[in-house]
């Protein structure tokens, strides 16, 4: 493949993924008071066997919003973050302070839920106007796991098919500074079909 | 079909698909979801093998040996019996195999992944010592070549060491 054949796919796939990061950001900036923002970093397909490293996946502990795709095709959406990212957040959400070694109850984990929600819906929505199939986020799942433990089976589905898989990768900024936060998109391998069929007529 | 075979000191991380072979006091470790960590051991060699496997067959397929539960068990054996390990006395721990997404995606795969690595071991008569498996949770796992231990950390549970 030619460079400018590899600049097209890629440019491809930021054609189909630059519409969904844009309205999941204008979502969350309005549900955070127009403090969190995000923006497409890459879009790669790796080997199955690179993926840690694609995500720079640590062996820490992460808190993470768990979104399966609705719909006929399926997928994951992971949102992951560490503690104290999440601590920020949902303070900032519920207007507290939030500590670190602090238990979370309900409330806590409502905001990380809602945030989760409307991130994914936001996200989904461009895909479905994009594809003109419709895909709706699963209830959110808060958990506190190796991350990448989460993306190893999350990747599980086109990993039973291919031997690379697709990762779409969101940076995202919190008061103008970049945080370290995670959106992670796998897509089924069917919906991954869907995408590549979209992206050969953009 | 050639192997991704890692050999240092102190601790080496084993990323999906991948083998690390061990000597003496070295280490290994992984973060395990749906895979299955196998740990084979030679206790009179201190020799031992970590692989961090993905999927319950290669039915073929192109891959690095450590990705398939069939190919994986098969290359960890010869390595080791290449080392100077005794096939009659090798054993095993096994862990990893969770189901983490009740209702979504390929759902039985941490199950596969067990089953396929039970038959695989039984049939190349290679005993199982200890094992921790299934669930719904991550682990990170270590593996002690020298003492043939295997900790397991999950999220909001104490260390298991096998």
């Amino acid at each position: 493949m030619t460079s400018n054949a590899l600049t097209n796919v890629r440019t491809a796939w930021e054609l189909i993924f630059a519409p969904a990061i844009e309205n999941a950001s204008s979502a969350m900036s309005a549900w955070t008071n127009g403090e969190v923002s995000l923006a497409l970093d890459e879009v790669r397909e790796v080997a199955v066997e690179e993926v840690a490293e694609a995500l720079d996946l640590t062996d820490e502990l992460s808190t993470m919003v768990m979104l399966a795709v609705g719909g006929a095709m399926g997928g994951q959406l992971i949102l992951t973050f560490d503690r104290e990212n999440a601590c920020r957040l949902i303070g900032s959400l519920l207007n507290r302070d939030v500590e670190l070694d602090q238990e979370w109850g309900e409330l806590e984990t409502s905001a990380l839920q809602e945030t989760g929600n409307i991130l994914s819906s936001a996200y989904l929505n461009a895909i479905t106007a994009l594809t003109g199939r419709r895909f709706w986020p699963s209830p959110p799942l808060v958990t506190e796991d190796y991350a990448m433990s989460v993306v190893e089976q999350a990747v599980m589905t086109q990993a039973l098919t291919e031997d690379r898989v697709l990762l779409c990768r969101t940076r995202f900024s919190r008061l103008g500074k970049r945080v370290e936060w995670n959106l992670i998109f796998v897509p089924s391998p069917e919906l991954l079909q869907l995408l590549r069929d979209t992206a050969a007529t953009l | 079909m050639t192997a991704t075979l890692t050999t240092r000191r102190a601790e080496t991380t084993v990323g999906m698909g991948q083998i690390a072979v061990l000597t003496g006091d070295e280490r290994a470790s992984a973060v395990l979801g749906s895979c299955v960590g196998v740990a084979i051991f030679d206790e009179k060699k201190k020799l031992g093998a970590l692989a961090h496997i993905v999927l319950p067959t290669s039915a073929g397929r192109p891959g690095t040996p450590g990705k398939f539960v069939d190919t994986a068990i098969v290359w960890m054996i010869n390595e080791l019996r290449s080392r100077g390990a005794d096939p009659r006395k090798l054993t095993c721990k096994l862990t990893g195999g969770a189901t983490m997404f009740a209702t979504n995606g390929p759902f039985q795969i941490g199950q596969q992944n067990i089953d396929a690595t039970r038959q695989t071991l039984a049939a190349a008569n290679v005993r199982i010592v200890a094992e921790h498996l299934g669930g719904s949770k991550g682990r990170r796992i270590t593996f002690e070549c020298d003492a043939f231990k295997v900790v397991v950390e999950s999220a909001g549970e104490p260390s298991v060491t096998l």
